[in-house]
């Protein structure tokens, strides 16, 4: 951690960004979970609650997004504080994604409600859970400044990619097997592209942690595992 | 990545260009005050150079030493090399006169001479050249309208320059030095005194007389280095800390000194 500006304002300013930006990220997190539960048990009010929630991070952002502004014009941040400042905005973002997927799984639930229980909702529950580990890991990176900490995350999108390409198969196969599924399947391989995506954000939240750091020196390489182009 | 930034900051600073002026080893004593501590550093060819840091780190000190002024004063003593075109300036069988020809310096306060626009160019001109009267006309003309004067005073050239504004008095003290046709300008601290927007005018004319004078300017004003220099020098406690291209200097510096100055840290 760097030291302290001589003006303590600034210092607290700084903070309270971090701290929005953590609130967004266990928000988001909480937002998954809770979708992933209400698609897993066909819980249309809870899905509703879900949807209603997302409202909360968009404000969030916006109080984000009114901070940084007031940072670059009032404060004229540098270096380290400049990368901190975009960062905060850029993260803010990726959060605001994550939790619209979020709401869009929960969605889901309300067009799945009446269709026949599939073996792949399980598969799917699965997904969720690692993809919000995904997110919880990225912000605890976040919070400590953690850059070593932030692309282990990154590279555990491999994983998530994985599971996903897995999953779109298995949904193809009942798709083929029987045709009544493919509505049902369709709207499962909808909520998981979305989880995926989650993934991705959170890589972009982790590798800015990686930019405070380390502003534009390069990142580890990794490994992609999204082979769905290659599904038959 | 790295080549794309070191790409997107050589674009920003030109190509770049020969040495103008150097410092080799330099040291510099007030008495037995320690001033600057075994400094070497490249001023590049019209180029802006800023230098950096807390009141006492030797940047303007260092500004002294490239004109010479300091030796008017005993007891201060410079030791190593500071070179201008590959000459060594400290030797004293380089002239003050012809130095002072070649480096022209601004100071923090405006200090025009106490007589009128006109002399206050003329003055320094008539030390080096005969011209007759309209030769001289068209040189006042041309420094006063390089510094971004003239409009504002060419219907009152022989009023006094204590009418002007603090700005304007700043700019006629630049056309002042710029008349005498230097390679090098020296301005230290030159608009501390001066208004945001007299301020605006002289990073503007600043940013106009890089294509014809290598500059080196002195600024306790971080964003204003970081506006108008295309290198920067930051120094402390009389050594060169970290010497740069500006924009790398100000989002990137590889010292952590240079970082907590920037950011108005606690080092």
């Amino acid at each position: 951690m760097p030291h302290e500006h001589i003006v303590k304002s600034y210092d607290n300013e700084l903070a309270r960004l971090t701290g929005e930006i953590a609130r967004m990220g266990d928000l988001a997190c909480a937002q998954l979970r809770a979708a992933a539960k209400a698609l897993d048990a066909r819980d249309a009010d809870a899905a509703r609650a879900v949807m209603a929630a997302d409202a909360e991070i968009d404000a969030l952002e916006h109080v984000v997004s009114h901070d940084v502004i007031r940072l670059l014009a009032l404060r004229q941040p540098m270096a380290r504080d400049l990368r901190e400042v975009m960062a905060a905005l850029r993260i803010s973002a990726d959060i605001e994604r994550i939790g619209d997927y979020a709401k869009n799984v929960a969605k889901r639930t309300l067009a799945l409600k009446d269709a026949p229980q599939i073996a792949a909702t399980r598969a799917l529950a699965s997904l969720a859970q690692l993809a919000q580990e995904l997110v919880a890991e990225t912000i605890v990176a976040y919070r400590e400044r953690n850059a070593e900490r932030a692309m282990k995350v990154r590279a555990r999108d491999a994983e998530l990619d994985a599971e996903y390409t897995q999953l779109f198969r298995s949904l193809l196969t009942y798709m083929m097997e029987d045709p009544r599924n493919i509505s049902a399947c369709t709207h499962l391989l909808f909520a998981a592209k979305n989880i995926e995506r989650i993934g991705d954000h959170a890589t972009n939240i982790a590798e800015y942690v990686w930019f405070i750091e380390h502003g534009e020196r390069e990142m580890p390489e990794r490994e992609k595992r999204d082979t769905t182009i290659d599904a038959r | 990545m790295t080549e794309l930034r070191t790409a997107v900051a050589a674009r920003d600073a030109g190509p770049t260009t020969t040495t103008k002026m150097a410092v080799r080893r330099l040291n510099f004593h007030y008495g037995n005050f320690h001033a600057i501590k075994d400094v070497s550093l490249d001023i590049p060819e019209k180029r802006v150079t800023a230098m950096i840091g807390p009141s006492g780190c030797g940047k303007s000190t260092l500004l002294r030493v490239f004109n010479r002024i300091y030796s008017i004063y005993p007891g201060q003593k410079a030791s190593g090399e500071a070179l201008l075109d590959g000459e060594n300036i400290l030797d004293a069988r380089y002239s003050v006169n012809r130095l002072r020809a070649k480096v022209g310096m601004v100071f923090q306060k405006p200090v025009p001479f106490p007589m009128s626009i006109h002399d206050n160019i003329a003055y320094g001109i008539k030390h080096y050249e005969r011209l007759n009267k309209a030769e001289m006309a068209e040189r006042v003309e041309q420094a006063l309208r390089q510094a971004a004067l003239w409009d504002e005073v060419k219907d009152k050239l022989k009023q006094s320059a204590n009418g002007l504004s603090g700005g304007q008095q700043q700019r006629l003290c630049i056309a002042r030095a710029i008349a005498l046709k230097p390679d090098v300008l020296l301005l230290d601290e030159p608009t501390s005194a001066l208004d945001p927007i007299a301020t605006g005018r002289i990073e503007q004319l600043i940013a106009e007389l890089r294509n014809d004078f290598t500059i080196v300017i002195v600024t306790h004003n971080m964003q204003q280095a970081a506006r108008c220099s295309d290198f920067t020098a930051f120094m402390y406690l009389g050594e060169l800390i970290e010497h740069g291209v500006t924009e790398q200097i100000f989002t990137q510096p590889k010292v952590q000194r240079t970082e907590d100055y920037i950011t108005g840290r606690f080092g």
